[in-house]
C-alpha cells in the first residue's frame, strides 16, 4: 500500500514538474545550408543559433548571426557576408512561428508543421516547415530541413557567379533545448 | 622589346592572374588567432553588460574584432561536435559563448566550471549571449 502511495506521489511530482516547463531555450542551435551546382558545392554551418519555444503559446522564435556562418573557403565567406547577405546591414536572420498542434508532454517523437515568418536580408516571407520534435525527459530536440529560394530574399548574385550558386538552397536545422531560466 | 619578349611577358602576367585567382578561390577558411594581435581586452561581465545596455554601440566597439576576454567558466559543452566554453556575464541569462578552435580540445577538457580563464577570439555579435568564434585559451597549452 505504502509503495503505491510513494509511486503515485512520484508520478504526480513528475507530471507536475513537466508541466512547469513553460519555455525552453537552445543557445547553440545548429543551422547549415547547402548550395549544389555542377560548378561547385557550397556549404556553411552556424552552431550558435538561438531559439526559444514558449509551450503555453506553442510559439517558436529563432535568431542567428549571419556573420557566424563558417565556410570551407575564405572567399565564399567573404562573398556571402559582403555581397549576398550584406551582414553589416542585415546582421541577423530571424524566424517566428507557431508549432501547429504541439503536444509538449508527448514522449513519442512528433512530426509537426511550423507556420511562420522567415526574415533574411531584410525580407520577410511566410513559410511552412515540417519538423520532428523529440522529448527526452523534458529535454527537447527539434530538427528538420527545408528549401529557400535565393531570389525570394532579394539576394543579388552577379551574372558571372550565377552558375556557382544554386537557385534553391537546402537548409538543415537541429536545436537541443533546456529549461529557460530568466 | 621584341615580339617574343612581349608574348612571354603577357603569358607571365596571365599566369600570375590565374594563380592569384586560384589561390583566392581555393584558400581554406582558416584564421590563426594566435598570430593576430588582440584589439580589445575586456572582462566577460563588461562585455555582456555592454551588449545588454546598447547593442548598437557594443557592435561598433567589439564586432569583427579580435578580443581578449577574462571571466569565470559557467559551462563547457561539446554539442554539435564543437568545443564551447561559456563564461558568466553580469546577469544570469546572458553569457559569453566561446566557440573554441579544434586544437583547444584537450585544454578545454581540462577546464572546470568556476575556473577563472582568459581567452581570445573574434567577436561576431550578440543574441542572448555575446558570440566569439575561433577562440583559444591564453596561458594554457594547446594540443600540439
Amino acid at each position: 500500500m505504502n509503495k503505491i502511495i510513494v509511486l503515485l506521489f512520484l508520478l504526480l511530482s513528475f507530471i507536475g514538474s513537466s508541466q512547469e516547463i513553460e519555455k525552453v531555450i537552445a543557445r547553440q542551435g545548429h543551422v547549415s545550408f547547402f548550395s549544389h551546382t555542377s560548378v561547385e558545392n557550397i556549404e556553411a554551418t552556424n552552431n550558435q543559433v538561438l531559439s526559444i519555444i514558449d509551450f503555453s503559446k506553442k510559439e517558436i522564435a529563432i535568431s542567428m548571426l549571419m556573420n557566424a556562418f563558417v565556410f570551407k573557403k575564405s572567399l565564399m565567406h567573404e562573398h556571402f557576408n559582403e555581397s549576398y547577405i550584406e551582414s553589416d546591414k542585415y546582421p541577423k536572420a530571424t524566424f517566428t512561428g507557431d508549432i501547429i498542434d504541439l503536444e509538449p508532454l508527448e514522449i513519442e517523437k512528433q512530426v509537426k508543421l511550423i507556420k511562420g515568418k522567415l526574415t533574411i536580408h531584410g525580407i520577410t516571407k511566410e513559410v511552412e516547415i515540417r519538423t520532428s520534435i523529440e522529448n527526452f525527459n523534458g529535454k527537447y530536440i527539434l530538427s528538420g530541413d527545408f528549401d529557400a529560394t535565393v531570389k525570394d530574399f532579394n539576394i543579388k548574385i552577379p551574372p558571372v557567379l550565377a552558375p556557382n550558386i544554386a537557385k534553391i538552397i537546402a537548409i538543415k536545422f537541429r536545436f537541443e533545448y533546456e529549461p529557460y531560466e530568466k | 622589346m621584341n615580339r617574343k619578349n612581349k608574348i612571354l611577358l603577357l603569358l607571365l602576367a596571365f599566369l600570375s592572374i590565374v594563380s592569384f585567382i586560384y589561390y583566392k578561390v581555393s584558400n581554406p577558411y582558416k584564421i590563426d588567432i594566435e598570430t593576430i594581435a588582440t584589439e580589445k581586452t575586456v572582462s566577460a561581465n563588461e562585455l555582456v553588460a555592454s551588449f545588454n545596455t546598447n547593442e548598437k554601440l557594443a557592435n561598433t566597439t567589439f564586432k569583427g574584432k579580435i578580443i581578449e576576454v577574462n571571466g569565470i567558466v559557467k559551462e563547457i559543452t561539446f554539442l554539435n561536435n564543437r568545443n564551447t566554453v561559456l563564461l558568466h556575464g553580469n546577469i544570469p541569462s546572458s553569457s559569453v559563448l566561446c566557440d573554441m578552435q579544434q586544437d583547444q580540445l584537450k585544454a578545454v577538457k581540462r577546464l572546470t566550471v568556476g575556473e577563472q580563464v582568459k581567452l581570445k577570439g573574434i567577436c561576431k555579435g550578440f543574441l542572448k549571449d555575446a558570440i566569439l568564434l575561433n577562440c583559444m585559451l591564453i596561458n594554457k597549452p594547446t594540443d600540439e
